[in-house]
């Protein structure tokens, strides 16, 4: 096959460049076209009109949306940079060639595997006053802890979805990060021993530069996982205590279905694309720009 | 000769149903398949609907009940309704306010009309134009613990007229709270977070003088947030503070296990309750505060402006309508019947049986949740709201901040 043969490039292209057209591009470009009209979830009688950008002055009121985003933004400092340390960590751990080390791979990834819905029930056991955790607490201090209400708790809510969320993302990073790591050449280290580099500077200097590419597309990709954090908080605290688990796909989401205004869930839904979009660019040129690989 | 016979009988039967289906105008029916024997139920019904007649067939289409609310929108959207379908009670005016659905007036006659508790013409009627009907209402109060209420000499009142006071429910809680067994005096069921929120707990608002909107004026600021209804807010959460009840139970088994000696709950209890307590439950009237109040509506059926036929629609609710098939259905699911008529008929319900109280609170001093198109807007501020003051947050801010939510959508759907 040639490489510049046009009509295989299009019949390669065309099953992919269908689907996402008709499940991303248009979609988002109705939510566009949406977010200036005052569409209803069921229709008003008086139709659907064009708004002009009242939803979106309306957004900039919305104390529910900055609540959200606030949350976010926390949510994506915390989660981020544990969640890609751990899954490297987790990954090294796994690469090791002992025996048993696939048991453990698939230790790990099972979390990932497990529908989101069905582990947010599990650990909502299991944060419970009278759950395991604190069983186990207050075991293990002598009846010195006392139960705590992990997800009624304002100051306990979050970092326990948190944690949670890290636990059961963790294993997917991790797969992303071993691919990486048996791609690295053994020659590299053997030059390393040679030279008399400690495992230590082996990492340092062999492992982590070899895994840039990798770890930006994870940093990144984490991030935006991160953003639409959804599922946890509607099973697990529906926002509350006190919105303290509020975000904002649970916003749009509530917006939409819950007060039937697709108007206004639309203008929620394009600013919060340009907010992610933009940090992922910032975060590709920060990431592209420093450790280059010499 | 034998395969002939068989042969000739099918023909004969494929012939009879074609002739049969021809001359019958058909007629969808949508319906939230709830519990399973109320799904049995409607599915019986629809079946001896068919039987007895040949004019009107029914092809009843079940959508699984949590994303039927989802799956009546999209249809509404793309105008592919059916003729009839089932309304759970706070949508109805949403879906007569877009224009889905035909009034039924010129069906009901006054005489029909009357039968019907009162609750059950409110719930369906929008502007002056009935919408929908459904075959049963739902009925909520105080369960208590027999064993309980007698350890601390509570008086056990049995109709709506002496029911508590104020001051007496304060009172038999305290003393409650006091008992050696009981963890918590009271049982909100406050995991179930959701419609719960507003159908369990608006009527104390209302009991307080307050409501979630003023009903005339369209408007929640003043009404929700208004003197009383702080009150209400801050009386709400100081059951709470005082430990009178557990803002996170572990699940629904508080009353069951003997943990809590009054549960505020719903006619769907009645059969787990009196099945682990025995004869030690107790059926309790709503108190008396400022005002006596107390919660219903449930799922109801309607004619959508998408049926050819409503008259052939109309034939097939006014058979599900029929008290003995109210019955049959109430009987089967457990709630009050929406006719005096089918009281009659019911075993529970009937003057002098176990829930007969229910019917009496419908009679008297049941209140709907407000039948506007903005109510989706005002069950979820709500919510929120209760949800967020249960867990310690400030009463006359939530309630603000509710009140500014429902009053921003009653002017942006224009209605005030």
């Amino acid at each position: 096959m040639q490489r510049n043969d046009k009509k295989s490039i299009a019949s390669f292209l065309t099953p992919a460049a269908v689907l996402l057209g008709a499940f991303m591009i248009l979609p988002f470009l109705m939510a566009f076209i949406l977010s200036f009209t005052n569409q209803r979830l069921i229709p008003s009688p008086r139709g659907t009109q064009f708004v002009g950008i009242a939803n979106y002055l309306r957004v900039m009121g919305d104390e529910l949306f900055k609540t959200g985003l606030k949350n976010n933004v926390v949510f994506v400092i915390v989660v981020v940079p544990l969640q890609t340390a751990l899954a490297l960590g987790l990954a090294i751990l796994v690469n090791i060639k002992v025996k048993g080390n696939k048991f453990f791979r698939a230790i790990y990834f099972i979390p990932t595997v497990t529908t989101m819905v069905v582990v947010s029930v599990i650990w909502s056991f299991l944060y419970h006053p009278d759950g395991l955790i604190n069983g186990f607490l207050t075991t293990i201090s002598f009846g010195i802890w006392d139960g705590i209400d992990f997800l009624n708790n304002t100051s306990t809510a979050f970092p326990a979805i948190m944690l949670m969320s890290i636990w059961q993302g963790v294993g997917f990073q991790m797969l992303i990060f071993l691919a990486a790591l048996q791609e690295i050449p053994d020659s590299f280290y053997e030059a390393a021993d040679i030279d008399g580099a400690n495992t230590w500077q082996q990492f340092m200097y062999i492992t982590l530069p070899q895994l840039k590419n990798t770890t930006t597309f994870v940093i990144i990709s984490t991030t935006i996982l991160a953003f639409r954090l959804f599922t946890q908080v509607f099973v697990m605290t529906n926002g509350g205590p006190r919105n303290s688990t509020y975000t904002v796909m649970l916003h749009i989401y509530n917006m939409a279905f819950k007060r039937l205004n697709i108007g206004y869930a639309s203008s929620l839904t394009v600013i919060f694309f340009i907010i992610i979009l933009i940090i992922s660019i910032i975060q590709r040129f920060v990431l592209n720009d420093t450790e280059e690989v010499q | 000769m034998r395969k002939k016979l068989i042969l000739a009988l099918t023909l004969t039967m494929v012939l009879m149903m074609t002739a049969g289906v021809l001359a019958a105008t058909e007629i969808t029916v949508w319906y939230h398949s709830g519990r399973g024997p109320e799904r049995a139920t409607t599915q019986d019904q629809v079946r001896r609907f068919n039987e007895m007649q040949d004019e009107v067939k029914v092809n009843l289409v079940e959508l699984p009940e949590g994303s039927y609310n989802e799956q009546v929108q999209a249809a509404a959207v793309s105008d592919d309704l059916p003729d009839v379908l089932d309304l759970d009670g706070p949508f109805i005016a949403n879906y007569a306010w877009s224009g889905y659905l035909h009034p039924l007036d010129e069906f009901v006659s006054q005489e029909m009309k009357d039968d019907f508790l009162p609750s059950i013409i409110s719930q369906g009627t929008y502007e002056g134009n009935l919408y929908a009907l459904g075959a049963f209402d739902s009925g909520l109060s105080f369960w208590g613990n027999r064993k309980y209420l007698e350890a601390v000499d509570a008086r056990i009142p049995t109709s709506v007229e002496d029911a508590w006071t104020y001051e007496e429910f304060m009172q038999i809680v305290a003393d409650l709270q006091e008992l050696e067994d009981v963890k918590y005096a009271l049982d909100f069921k406050m995991f179930d977070v959701g419609e719960w929120y507003t159908y369990g707990f608006s009527p104390f608002f209302q009991a307080f003088g307050a409501d979630l909107i003023d009903r005339e004026e369209k408007q929640a600021e003043g009404t929700l947030n208004g003197e009383k209804g702080i009150e209400a807010g801050k009386w709400f959460k100081s059951l709470f503070e005082n430990g009178y009840a557990n803002q996170n139970p572990p699940g629904d088994t508080e009353f069951i296990n003997e943990e809590a000696a009054l549960s505020w709950t719903g006619h769907w209890n009645y059969n787990p309750y009196t099945e682990a307590l025995g004869d030690n439950v107790v059926l309790l009237p709503t108190p008396k505060f400022e005002k006596q109040a107390t919660g219903m509506g449930s799922w109801a059926w309607s004619i959508t402006t998408n049926s050819e036929n409503p008259e052939a629609a109309w034939k097939f609710l006014e058979f599900v309508l029929q008290p003995e098939n109210i019955v049959q259905m109430t009987d089967a699911n457990g709630a009050v019947p929406s006719r005096s008529s089918a009281v009659e008929l019911s075993e529970p319900y009937k003057e002098g049986g176990d829930l007969a109280l229910f019917v009496e609170q419908l009679e008297t001093i049941a209140v709907p949740r407000p039948v506007t198109p903005a109510y989706p807007v005002i069950t979820d501020a709500f919510t929120t709201a209760i949800d967020n003051i249960v867990s310690g947050g400030d009463v006359e801010e939530e309630l603000d901040k509710a009140a500014q939510e429902i009053d921003d959508e009653f002017q942006y759907l224009g209605i005030n």
